[in-house]
């Protein structure tokens, strides 16, 4: 049997059925010994801001997958070694060539509307929608060809070259099967469903009070018997951070999705009495925070200019006071916790402030009047007041080795543009998604390819290196695990080497819910996925 | 925030009582005006302010910016930093003064800024009617009934957040209600009789808006201006609570912006640049009473 | 700007009535064509703005939205289909909200009415009694500490106000929540309902409020203080009536005429007044809709808002000049 790829192999990949609910029982670790949980109840879910639509597998955004993972199901759900288990597919199997994957589905599923579930569905959702309208879908399944439904109950995945990548994105957080009997001939994302979704899921769409609340109620006819646990999910959309915080404070609140409060509030929640703040749930999207440079401007082109940069800042400092030590500094671009993929054997640019000055001595650019050797500017990423609070940390930290750094703020779109349009900047810092497997989320940052006018998180600082990119095309072709994984390893090692972008941290992202929740998820999507297996102890 | 309630109280105010009043502010304006002690206080707290934005450099020779201290001091318990330091460890105190010299910035320059636009509007509508008036009018309407916060919000988005587009933003939003008071105060001054005399003998239009309505209207612009500045800087601190500040530039705005994070932990990062505001917009309005008291006696002391 | 109004003959009311609706015909023309080219100044549109929330795309997907949206097409076709649909009364779709504008207006519209009103009529109580007893003891202290207190009410942001009071009241003491318009519990109706709107409104309202008592308080001072002096009001006096009766019959109704305007011109602020309470209680309503179009380049969003919200302003202003003429022919406002 061939294995799809490398954090495949603690795993066989075909799995019998039934298996789901002790899947899900290992997932959840929440449970307090002597606790029992106890079924019903409400849970009031704080979010921001509120998505624009419902169905994540079309709009997908952080909060659109926070509701919609609890009303939609994936094929696969990964588990805490980044390993798929069974969702709404019971087993499947790879064939030797690694060309085509064939899922059975479960048989006793049915749409919220009653209708059941089958394989038209799945090719459906596949072929039209995550090819067609998700934001990703069509570069992670660019080899994919065709969904066959030899039956109901079985789906066959064609490729036209192996794409271990897709085992990344097969989760219901990225991929969702949507109900193909309500979206067929339409444009997916203008059809109305989308605001008032039919799933397969946990929970069943109730209502949408726009800028107040998302109701959802426990799904009775849910394929896992026994779950959900929870009567009803309530998401309120709060914008300002300081009130979420007395939300969830007050206890008016139990759950608090991606960021709830601000990074100064986790300090003390986290010796409250009532309230967890939890890091886990967040490594399948391993938000990695960098610092890029315009390597199309003057004097970026200069390694020894990057080097001084990289050595000029404390991320240690950085990771303790911006992020009250809710991030670690980051030893390349994939995350320390991603086992299977990560290097820990790279050049590293410790802080050291004297030899970032003397590298820029040597780069010609010595201290001229006021002792200011190069004016530039920084944009951090309009993702909120702590990434501008970095901002304010470089200007201190380069002031020290004369460089001195203008900051330019900008809202969300006004910043897409800038960055990703005009490239108008000569230094940013930003954080992107490394995402489960590295083709997704990592290369983007580093292939001259993803060099994409106009597109969001791409290739921002247009680093086009021929050394990059003959090893993240070599990983995009190798269809061998170990193979794959070597290339990775060594591509992270060029990545440091050539040093278009300094990595600085490991950004923790965190949940804040109330203690007597018992079964939170801490799989790598965890942060995101349905609250099937949530209760609240007696 | 609006700037539209105290200038419209102002106005029917004046409506109500100030239509016989003194053509010319009398040469005693100024011991009048001290003697006024709510302008007097008022002024007095204004000119400390005004004298810290300008010598901050002088009293701190320091980046208002720099991390000097550990963070989250709290006040009064580290004698190198009287105030405290806020998350990132720096100076409240310095920034406090610093912070005067763009919130003073920006009020009055969105004050400057509307005064001349709604001004010369306003005269140019009153003076000249028809259809100067007509057109003018509607213009007004149509920024008027735009909710000025959202159209500060939007210019600020435009230009992206600095000082200048900050200020430029809330000019643009506040000029109406000044040039409806300048119109109402030049329609009333033009059927008066020394206008008119100034009128048949053959004086321009130019020298009789400089030379004879302008003064005349002068107390008016005076005192809603300062409303004005009061009102800018409160709507600077409300834009910067919403997320749209100078990030070069630190100011009482930015400064509670930035504390809003922290506000449960260390409130009193919030609480100083607010009691900052609450005492310079105070001190506006003091003044602007005082102002309007001796300018306008005839409206009693309110 | 106000008009003289003609007093005198419902028919010559009736034709100043419609002619006023004519003029602002144009006003409102004047507003979408301002809204429509100054918006599009921005940086960005919307699809950037959903491309940067879903964390990546593809220049292919980007394409897709804006041809979807119809953003690819030039600049005037986008606004004569904009006319267009204006002409039919329709306000067009949100995609960021996946509905109509329209719904979504209408959805907010009594959220932020049910907040302002309540204030206005909060502080309108509050401010004409303390501005009755200021002018009433004018001079003395009951005067200068309410002058002094609303002054400083008057001189806080509010949104510090209104951060304070959670702090105070929904964290540490917990009487009343933190934000959101009704209990996440949901499911009541009738007068549990409106119970649990109410204690919601409480903070908000009451934040809204420190603001706008002052103008009324000052503005009740000063009338009071002005129709005192004037000559019914000796007559009345000399008559012997008594000082009580001075005040209410004579003095504080007169008094309230240029309360009644203020409050009118206040309608108009209705939807902006708002926007940073809403932010910090989390209220449902029309500024934070308006606020958060901006920053999704929402303009189809963000024009129907400004468009009803200039609308309101006109028909208030409107409304304000006839309840003026009839309350007292005798003033003229221009």
């Amino acid at each position: 049997m061939h294995r799809p790829s490398a954090w495949l192999s603690t795993r066989r990949s075909v799995l019998a059925a039934g298996t789901a609910g002790l899947a899900a029982a290992t997932l959840s670790r929440g449970a307090h010994a002597g606790d029992v949980a106890k079924p019903g109840g409400t849970l009031v879910v704080v979010l921001d801001p509120e998505p624009a639509g419902l169905v994540a597998g079309i709009s997908i955004s952080a909060p659109a997958v926070a509701v919609s993972s609890n009303i939609f199901d994936g094929l696969v759900v990964l588990d805490e070694a980044f390993a798929p288990r069974p969702q709404l597919a019971e087993s499947w199997e790879t064939s030797p060539d690694g060309l085509s994957i064939t899922f059975r589905l479960r048989k006793d599923v049915s749409w919220h509307d009653g209708r059941p579930f089958t394989s038209a569905d799945v090719q459906y959702s596949l072929m039209e929608v995550t090819k067609k309208t998700h934001p990703r879908g069509n570069a992670v399944f660019a080899n994919l060809t065709a969904v066959e439904t030899p039956d109901p109950h079985t789906s066959v995945f064609r490729f036209s070259r192996p794409s271990p990548v897709v085992w990344a994105a097969l989760e219901g957080t990225e991929t969702q099967i949507l109900p193909r009997h309500l979206y067929e001939g339409t444009n997916p994302i203008a059809n109305p469903w989308t605001a008032k979704p039919i799933g397969t899921g946990a929970f069943v769409f109730k209502e949408w009070v726009r800028g107040d609340r998302i109701v959802l109620e426990r799904n009775p006819n849910y394929w896992d018997k026994g779950r959900p646990l929870l009567d009803r999910i309530v998401f309120r959309t709060i914008r300002d951070a300081g009130s979420r915080t007395a939300t969830l404070e007050a206890g008016e609140a139990q759950y608090g999705a991606m960021n709830p409060v601000s990074l100064a509030d986790t300090e003390r929640l986290r010796g409250s009495a009532d309230l967890t703040v939890e890091t886990r749930g967040f490594e399948g999207s391993a938000p990695m925070y960098f610092f890029d440079f315009n390597m199309r401007r003057k004097p970026f082109d200069d390694i020894r200019v990057r080097q001084a940069f990289a050595h000029a800042i404390d991320r240690t400092a950085l990771a303790r006071t911006i992020w009250y030590g809710l991030a670690e500094p980051a030893t390349g671009p994939i995350p320390n916790y991603q086992k299977a993929f990560y290097n820990p054997d790279t050049p590293q640019y410790a802080f050291d402030p004297k030899k970032a000055e003397a590298l820029l001595d040597e780069a010609g650019l010595k201290r001229g009047p006021g002792g200011v050797r190069l004016r530039i500017d920084h944009i951090p990423c309009a993702y909120g007041d702590d990434y501008i609070r970095a901002a304010e940390f470089y200007r201190q930290a380069l002031k020290r080795i004369g460089v001195e750094l203008r900051v330019r703020t900008f809202d969300l779109p006004t910043y897409l543009r800038v960055i990703f349009t005009d490239y108008d900047f000569d230094t940013h810092s930003a954080w992107y998604s490394a995402y489960p497997d590295p083709q997704i989320g990592v290369q983007r940052r580093y292939w001259s390819q993803a060099i994409k006018k106009g597109t969001p998180s791409s290739n921002a600082s247009q680093v086009a290196d021929p050394d990059l990119d003959r090893v993240i095309e070599a990983i995009q072709v190798a269809g061998d695990p170990a193979e794959r994984n070597a290339l990775i390893r060594r591509f992270q090692s060029v990545a440091q080497e050539k040093l278009p972008s300094i990595n600085l941290l490991e950004l923790k992202f965190f949940r804040v819910y109330a203690k007597n929740l018992d079964g939170i998820s801490f799989a790598p999507f965890g942060g995101y996925q349905s609250f099937k297996t949530v209760s609240t102890s007696a | 925030m609006t700037v539209v309630p105290l200038t419209k109280a102002t106005r029917v105010a004046t409506l109500l009582s100030g239509r016989k009043r003194a053509r010319r502010p009398s040469s005693s304006f100024l011991r009048r005006l001290l003697r006024n002690r709510s302008a007097a206080f008022g002024g007095a707290v204004l000119i400390a302010a005004a004298l810290a934005a300008v010598f901050a450099g002088a009293i701190f020779d320091a980046d208002p910016l720099d991390m000097v201290g550990r963070p989250y001091t709290w006040p009064f318990t580290d004698r190198l930093h009287p105030l405290g330091t806020d998350m990132l460890g720096r100076d409240i105190l310095v920034g406090l003064v610093y912070a005067a010299r763009v919130s003073l910035t920006v009020g009055f320059a969105a004050a400057a800024l509307s005064t001349i636009l709604g001004v010369s509007l306003g005269v140019l509508a009153g003076y000249f009617g028809g259809w100067t008036d007509g057109l003018i009018s509607r213009l007004t309407e149509v920024f008027q009934t735009m909710p000025p916060l959202i159209l500060a919000v939007v210019v600020v988005t435009v230009l992206s957040p600095s000082v200048g587009s900050i200020a430029c933003g809330i000019g643009i939003a506040s000029w109406p209600q000044i040039a409806r008071i300048v119109r109402a105060e030049t329609l009333r001054l033009r059927d008066s009789e020394f206008v008119q005399a100034a009128v048949s003998v053959g004086e321009g239009h130019l020298r009789i808006v400089t030379g004879h309505i302008l003064p005349n209207a002068l107390p008016q612009i005076v005192v809603t201006g300062s409303i004005l500045v009061a009102s800018a800087i409160l709507t600077e601190a409300a834009l910067a609570f919403l997320g749209l500040g100078d990030p070069n530039e630190i100011s009482w705005g930015s400064m509670i912006g930035a504390g809003r994070e922290a506000m449960r932990t260390a409130w009193y990062m919030t609480a100083l640049p607010g009691l900052a505001i609450t005492a310079v917009v105070l001190s506006l309005n003091l003044l602007a009473d005082g102002l309007n008291d001796v300018l306008n006696p005839r409206a009693g002391n309110g | 700007m106000r008009k003289p109004l003609p007093v005198a003959g419902s028919s010559r009311a009736l034709r100043y009535l419609g002619l006023r609706c004519l003029q602002a015909v144009p006003t409102v023309i004047a507003i979408a064509v301002l809204n429509f080219f100054f918006l599009r100044l921005a940086p960005g549109d919307l699809v950037d703005t959903m491309a940067g929330e879903a964390g990546a795309a593809t220049p292919e997907y980007m394409a897709m939205l804006r041809q979807l949206y119809g953003l690819d097409q030039p600049v005037w076709t986008q606004f004569l289909h904009y006319l267009s649909r204006l002409a039919h009364l329709n306000l067009g779709y949100s995609f960021r909200n996946s509905t109509t504008v329209l719904d979504l207006i209408l959805s907010r519209l009594p959220n932020t009415a049910l907040l302002m009103l309540s204030s206005l009529a909060v502080a309108l109580v509050g401010g004409v009694a303390l501005g009755t007893i200021g002018a009433r003891w004018r001079g003395r202290w009951p005067d200068a500490l309410i002058s002094a207190i609303s002054t400083v009410g008057f001189a806080t942001p509010l949104f510090w106000i209104g951060l304070m009071l959670i702090v105070l009241f929904s964290v540490h003491l917990r009487w009343l929540p933190a934000g959101g318009m009704t209990d996440v519990e949901g499911g009541r109706t009738g007068l549990p309902y409106l119970l649990d709107v109410a204690r919601h409104l409480v903070l908000p309202v009451f934040s809204l409020a420190v603001f706008y008592v002052t103008i009324y308080a000052r503005m009740t001072r000063s009338a009071v203080l002005e129709v005192r002096e004037l000559d019914f009001v000796r007559t009345a006096r000399a008559k012997g009536l008594a000082p009580r009766k001075v005040m209410s019959r004579h003095v504080l109704r007169n008094a309230l005429l240029p309360i009644v305007t203020m409050t009118g011109l206040q309608f108009g602020t209705l939807l902006s007044g708002s926007v940073v309470i809403e932010t910090v209680f989390a209220w449902p309503g029309m500024g934070r809709l308006a606020f958060d179009a901006v920053f999704q380049r929402d303009l189809n969003l963000l024009l129907g808002v400004l468009l009803f919200s200039s609308c309101l302003v006109v028909v208030s202003n409107l409304c304000t000049d006839l309840l003026y003429s009839v309350l007292d022919p005798r003033i003229e406002v221009r």
